[in-house]
């Protein structure tokens, strides 16, 4: 199947890999909550049974137990037995209808800011994690490596200071070394705001004054992640850089007398892939711990969205950000999986002779 | 007058424990414009260690421990590596590696390995040029040159990969060719086809002189005038083809002859013997002859005084028992 | 033997060893030699005195022995989820990279699924279904297994690697069954990467408890760092500076978290052995 085109068909068979893993994790976000005792499921569940008495609140039950999936659901109404009550759906219609609500992009309503969407408070923090992360990741990868490929191929004096330095940044925890920073340079040296990500006293807006706030917030949690990140991947690149310098096509580069930056640019783009890779399978832990730093900071992101959703076991709430972070971890893969295909011609190989994932 | 001389060359690779391994101990040997001087050994003698001392190639932990090569009477030792590079390496002496897989970049085409060989040499030359000049090249090879220029490594057969290489290795027309076991990692076939295409490349003149490094002795039979035999990192005995292989003084490559399968005639119900024991290490000081503990004709004083090279029957050999 | 003695020349392995068997006296022994009290002794974030050395937490409770009562926690969980991800990640790595084929691919499979979908969501998820009962072991055991993956590619990757070579397929040629194979002829080359595997799982299961006790969901049973982490953020301690209610416990968790990372990169460096030029 399409033999002719061994990128598409590298694409579109990674973009069906993951698209199963979708389907998988979307399974998880479904039976994980139903899994404990006393779970939050069964919780709606007897609440629903228990007779309400105003009409009011029965109202807002029945939108759970619809929004659950866990009624059966005819033309947008709830089918009803005898008495009026509500007819349960079995397990696997339950899973139906919460598939077929995931596809439509409805993540319920919150317990707590009820009738706010979960979606809507979940589109309010997106941004605001967005925009702290991906600089901080990309920027964080980028300066790690070049510094960690430059202690490999230099070494001395450089790498002496350097690689302790990177050593003790990359084994610090990462809600660690937020709340370091916190009582450092907001609390000890109150040079900058302990917590959030804009004055509170000024609107979303894009006032000078407002921009200007959210950068000055900006700064502790950045660094609090980017120092880590470049650390640990300094560390990693480093290592890559030594092995690879001792690599036969580094020797053969030489003795054809190929110039010292020729040589380089063959070592640091080889030394890259495995860290690419290494980006691949550590985003899941790099984005959690940057949530986890969020929420030390009171970032107004999806962590902070997400422990105040722990806090109040705001249940739709706490689903719909687990499933959010899924999805953003899965696409992010996706797109580092494709690049790695296009910057390494042993991947496309591999996978055309048939060893898929 | 020789283009090529090796004086007392020693090599040594430094451990992380400050040990140093002397890999290679007093090798001396010239050659001659159009001379081919096989070299043989066990794996772990010191043959591709010594490759990379003669191409002044000192990647640590490698280092020169003491002597001299010199090119075309020009010393490599002492000169700045940017020195070496530009105006040594490819263009006077040139290494043919084995295992091409392993040597030729990964994430590199083919064309443009070549083309930053000759980037790296030729000054004023554009791409375009580049490009004619290389399919000129790998026109003579007998491959399908459009589809082996534009393929990644992985993409070709050992063979295309190995002719590439060697196609590399001689674009820019260099003096003389230094061969670690170019024919090693591959079938019996593909290593017909690589040394054809060698001699081929000989015979057009493209270059004209040679060091052929192998572990197979029947093969330097056929392609070397001279074979020089190393043991433990010195070179044991040298001479012409027929003298190391036929007629044998060193107990070492007399050895090394017995435990070869041959299939000349006559040699059908002969059976090969392996040599017992294992050779010293190099990290230990040696003050003896290196092969005395396992010199089947060993004796009480050459397992104390060091044997140095000395002529026997027209050849050097290094033992003072040789007759 | 060779091997624990080129570890032993190691600087950065005998810190890191010397460090975490000291967190693990000091767990162990402490309360031996130290009253370890969880009963209210004095005012709320009450600060260091000769007695109290550490200070008192929200509750007026003694920071020393909840500390020592955390560090324990954090051990625990530690090792527990170590072991679990180690014994599945390995099974699962060993059988897969030694058995190939469609075995092997669904296993593959399946590792890779669940290095994609982050562990710490699972985590989250099914802390939060535990509403009733969520102990320190269960999440001990909760962490061990979702986090098994990465054992089981660093050994399936080591593990496919000896399978080529020629005592096992002689060992197969004999009749040997798979079982034995595995445990005897490839078990005992791959051990030293298990153990490293094993550091790195005891590691993560210690951040990870933390940061799932951070963010609210930790074990209701006990004390452990990340708890007292989370009430130092709660109570908002770390804003108004009350440095013994989270100082203490990051340099706790850091000092352990340190040790296992040094004495896995130093066995790194001692593996492989280009790095050690």
């Amino acid at each position: 199947m399409l033999k002719q085109y061994p990128t598409i068909r590298f694409i579109l068979m990674r973009a069906g890999w993951y698209f199963m893993t979708f389907l998988v994790a979307v399974t998880i976000n479904f039976y994980l909550p139903r899994l404990g005792k006393n779970n939050p499921v069964d919780i709606i569940m007897g609440k629903a049974g228990s007779g309400l008495s105003s009409e009011d609140a029965r109202q807002k039950e029945e939108k759970y137990l619809q929004e659950f999936g866990l009624v059966k659901v005819k033309d947008g109404e709830i089918v009803r037995n005898a008495e009026g009550k509500p007819v349960m759906a079995s397990k696997l219609e339950q899973f139906g209808n919460y598939i077929k609500m995931c596809f439509m992009g409805d993540l319920g309503t919150s317990f707590q800011t009820y009738p706010k969407k979960v979606l809507d408070v979940i589109k309010e923090a997106v941004p605001w994690t967005i925009a702290l992360q991906l600089p901080t990741i990309l920027f964080g990868w980028i300066v790690g490596n070049v510094l960690g490929a430059l202690a490999a191929y230099r070494r001395g004096v450089f790498d002496k200071v350097f690689f302790p330095f990177a050593l003790i940044l990359s084994a610090f925890p990462f809600f660690v070394f937020g709340m370091l920073l916190v009582y450092i340079f907001a609390v000890l040296f109150p040079w900058f705001p302990a917590m959030g990500g804009y004055a509170t006293n000024l609107e979303i807006a894009p006032s000078l004054a407002f921009l200007s706030s959210a950068a000055y917030h900006y700064i502790l949690p950045f660094f609090s992640i980017f120092l880590i990140l470049a650390g640990g991947q300094a560390i990693g690149m480093r290592s890559m850089g030594i092995y690879e310098l001792g690599t036969d096509y580094i020797r053969y580069a030489k003795s054809l007398g190929l110039k010292e930056g020729k040589v380089l640019m063959y070592l640091f783009r080889n030394a890259m892939l495995p860290q690419i890779t290494g980006l691949a399978l550590s985003l899941g832990t790099m984005i959690g711990g940057a949530l986890i730093t969020e929420m030390i900071f009171s970032y107004p992101g999806l962590g902070m969205a997400m422990l105040t959703a722990i806090q109040n076991s705001d249940y739709p709430m706490i689903q719909g950000c687990t499933l959010i972070i899924t999805v953003s971890v899965l696409i992010a893969n996706f797109t580092v999986d494709i690049l790695i295909g296009f910057l390494d011609p042993r991947v496309k190989a591999g996978l055309q002779m048939g060893k898929g994932a | 007058m020789a283009i090529f001389e090796v004086d007392k060359l020693s090599l040594h690779y430094l451990t992380r424990f400050g040990q140093k391994i002397h890999a290679v101990t007093d090798v001396s040997f010239s050659m001659e414009q159009g001379e081919i001087l096989g070299i043989a050994g066990e794996s772990g003698c010191g043959k591709s260690t010594l490759v990379n001392g003669l191409m002044g190639l000192f990647i640590p932990p490698l280092y020169p421990t003491s002597g001299d090569v010199r090119v075309g009477g020009e010393s490599l030792m002492g000169r700045t590596p940017e020195d070496v590079r530009a105006s040594v390496l490819s263009r006077k002496v040139s290494m043919i590696p084995q295992g091409a897989f392993n040597a030729l970049n990964p994430t590199r085409k083919v064309k443009d390995i070549a083309a930053d060989v000759m980037a790296a040499h030729l000054k004023g030359v554009d791409k375009k040029q580049i490009y004619e000049r290389l399919k000129d090249r790998f026109d003579l090879f007998g491959m399908d040159t459009k589809r082996v220029l534009n393929s990644h490594p992985i993409q070709l057969t050992a063979g295309e990969r190995q002719r590439s290489v060697i196609g590399i290795s001689t674009l820019l027309n260099p003096q003389m060719v230094i061969a670690d076991e170019p024919t090693s990692a591959l079938d019996v076939t593909t290593q017909k086809v690589v040394i054809k295409m060698i001699f081929d490349l000989l015979e057009k003149g493209i270059f004209s002189t040679m060091i052929f490094i192998t572990h197979e002795l029947p093969l330097l039979r056929h392609v070397a005038n001279n074979i020089a035999i190393m043991y433990a990192g010195e070179i044991v005995e040298k001479g012409t083809a027929e003298q190391v292989v036929f007629d044998p003084r060193h107990p070492y490559t007399k050895a090394l002859m017995g435990a070869m399968l041959s299939a000349e005639p006559g040699q059908k119900h002969r059976k090969p013997t392996a040599i017992e024991g294992a050779p010293p290490n190099l990290a230990n000081a040696i003050t003896g002859c290196r092969f005395a503990e396992r010199c089947p004709s060993v004796c009480a004083e050459c397992k104390q005084k060091k044997q140095e090279i000395r002529i026997v029957g027209e050849r050097q050999v290094r033992c003072d028992y040789a007759k | 033997m060779k091997l624990l003695k080129n570890l032993l020349k190691s600087p950065m392995f005998v810190i890191g060893a010397l460090l975490f068997l000291s967190t693990l006296l000091i767990a162990l022994l402490g309360p031996v030699f130290y009253k370890v009290t969880m009963e209210r002794v004095g005012a709320q974030y009450g600060a260091p005195t000769a007695q109290f050395l550490l200070g008192l937490d929200d509750l007026g409770r003694d920071y020393v022995s909840l500390l020592l009562r955390g560090l324990r926690s954090s051990l625990f969980v530690g090792l527990l989820a170590g072991v679990i991800a180690t014994t599945i990640g390995t099974l699962v790595g060993i059988y897969g990279g030694f058995r190939g084929g469609v075995v092997d691919d669904v296993l593959n499979m399946l590792t890779n699924l669940f290095v994609v979908i982050p562990s710490f969501v699972v985590l989250i998820l099914i802390s939060a279904s535990f509403k009733e009962g969520r102990s320190l072991t269960l999440i001990g055991v909760i962490i061990g297994m979702t986090t098994w993956t990465w054992s089981a590619r660093a050994v399936r990757a080591q593990s496919a690697a000896l399978k080529s070579k020629d005592h096992i397929s002689l060992a197969k040629l004999n009749g040997d069954s798979t079982l034995r194979v595995l445990l005897v002829h490839i078990l005992p080359y791959i051990f030293s990467y298990v153990f490293m595997v094993f550091i790195l799982q005891v590691s993560s299961g210690i951040l990870s408890e933390a940061a799932i006790s951070m963010i609210g969901l930790g074990p209701l049973d006990t004390v452990s760092l990340g708890t007292i982490l989370n009430q130092a953020k709660n109570t908002g301690a770390l804003g108004d500076g009350i440095w013994w209610a989270f100082i203490p416990a990051t340099v706790v968790i850091t000092l352990l978290v340190f040790a296992l990372y040094l004495i896995n990169t130093s066995m790194e460096g001692v593996f492989n052995p280009r790095l050690r030029k």
